[in-house]
């Protein structure tokens, strides 16, 4: 049963043509249908965090950089 | 010769990709680099997996370009399987080369980044504080993330790099230069010497086409509080300006568009620690016409003056500075 569901987990990983990195697991049934799916952000950066502190002119300077595409 | 190309691969850490996008912004000239290279590995451009990256043989890529902070394990991972697959490997853009913006994390840790981020933004609603967990099982699956780390790190600080090309992001006339790089060793196996910065030799205030008085400094003003002279060093007026202590090399880019220098390109050869030396740049040229006459107090009023020092001056490369030790003891602040 282990290796059944083993062989039954498709993986995605990186999806890719994007910014910021995700993978994608799909779980499929007895059937071959999918039961679940999962889509996974694998990063964060925390610019929430550091840029507390920071001057408010600078912030378009700073924050362009969460997506650079 | 004819018809043979050297195995590229473009590898990633924690990126916004605008790395990605610049080599795209060569236009027809990667038309150029095509016919030299075959690309084997670029998430951003095409459609490989991490597996295709690392079925590679040791050394069987020539040459691979990273970008990205390192601030995952899978970042780590990455950064190792570039390492042992390639010949010679790039650190692109200022995260590879001295851990960029997403390295500004260093003055935090993993735990106050999930508090703000999962808890404390007003556009949040999270009231079982639910955040990223390495491993978790969902209706009976095994669903993995890699690890988040408290520090952000450039490449050279997780895998021997051997070239180096600044920028946020790489303007597209360094980028070029790769071009004639890839070429030669295509034809001739040769390469450029180990730790060469794709850039000029000199500071930003070399290329820099605003004129200097050499004045000193008697007052820094926020850009809101003047309407700067468009033709006058940004410095001298007052506002803050990384270009002494900042590798040229970017065409003076936003000076030109009269913002001043943030200090992307990184430090020049010489200096290591790049907010140092501006730190030693500005303390020369502030009101130091009249030092002797200066009190503690003005001195300290004038310094005063500098918002936000660590994120002007080591906005681009907190994880390759001295400083940045201080930070990793203390942990948060």
């Amino acid at each position: 049963m282990e290796e059944k569901t083993k062989s039954r987990r498709i993986t995605i990983d990186p999806i890719t043509r994007l910014e910021g990195e995700a993978k994608i697991e799909i779980f499929l049934n007895d059937e071959g249908d999918v039961e679940n799916a999962y889509f996974q952000v694998v990063e964060l950066r925390g610019f929430e965090r550091f840029c507390q502190g920071r001057p408010v002119e600078e912030m378009p300077r700073i924050v362009p950089r969460i997506c650079g595409v | 010769m004819e018809g043979k190309k050297i195995k590229l691969a473009i590898g990633i850490g924690s990126t916004c990709e605008g790395c990605g996008i610049a080599i795209l912004d060569l236009n027809e000239k990667i038309l150029d680099l095509a016919s030299l290279a075959d690309i084997v590995y670029w998430v951003l451009g095409l459609d490989f997996k991490l597996s295709d990256l690392e079925k590679f043989k040791e050394k069987e890529i020539d040459v691979s370009i990273h970008h990205g902070t390192i601030r995952t394990s899978e970042h780590v991972h990455v950064a190792h399987l570039l390492r042992e697959k390639s010949k010679a490997l790039i650190a692109f853009g200022s995260c590879s080369c001295f851990g960029g913006i997403p390295g500004l994390c260093n003055v935090t840790t993993r735990e106050e980044i999930f508090e703000v981020a999962y808890k404390q933004t007003p556009s949040t609603i999270n009231p079982e504080f639910v955040t990223p967990q390495t491993k978790i099982t969902q209706n009976g699956h095994d669903l993995t993330l890699p690890e988040l780390y408290d520090e952000g790190r450039a490449l050279s600080q997780v895998v021997d790099v051997d070239y180096y090309l600044p920028g946020c992001p790489p303007v597209v006339e360094l980028i070029e230069r790769l071009i004639p790089i890839i070429k030669d060793f295509l034809e001739t196996g040769n390469l450029p010497a180990k730790g060469t910065v794709i850039a000029s030799e000199k500071t930003l205030c070399d290329e820099c086409p605003l004129e200097r008085e050499n004045k000193m400094l008697d007052k820094i003003v926020r850009p809101h509080m003047i309407i700067p002279d468009p033709k006058r060093c940004l410095l001298e007026q007052g506002i803050m300006c990384m270009g002494p202590a900042t590798r040229g090399g970017c065409g003076a880019r936003c000076i030109n568009v009269l913002m001043p220098c943030r200090g992307c390109m990184g430090p020049t050869a010489e200096v290591s620690d790049q907010g140092a030396k501006m730190i030693g740049a500005i303390a020369s040229i502030l009101g130091a016409e009249k030092e002797k006459d200066l009190s503690d107090e003005e001195i300290e009023r004038l310094m005063d003056q500098i918002k936000d020092p660590l994120g002007t001056f080591y906005r681009f490369t907190l994880p390759v500075a001295s400083i940045n030790k201080a930070f990793q003891k203390k942990g948060a602040k």
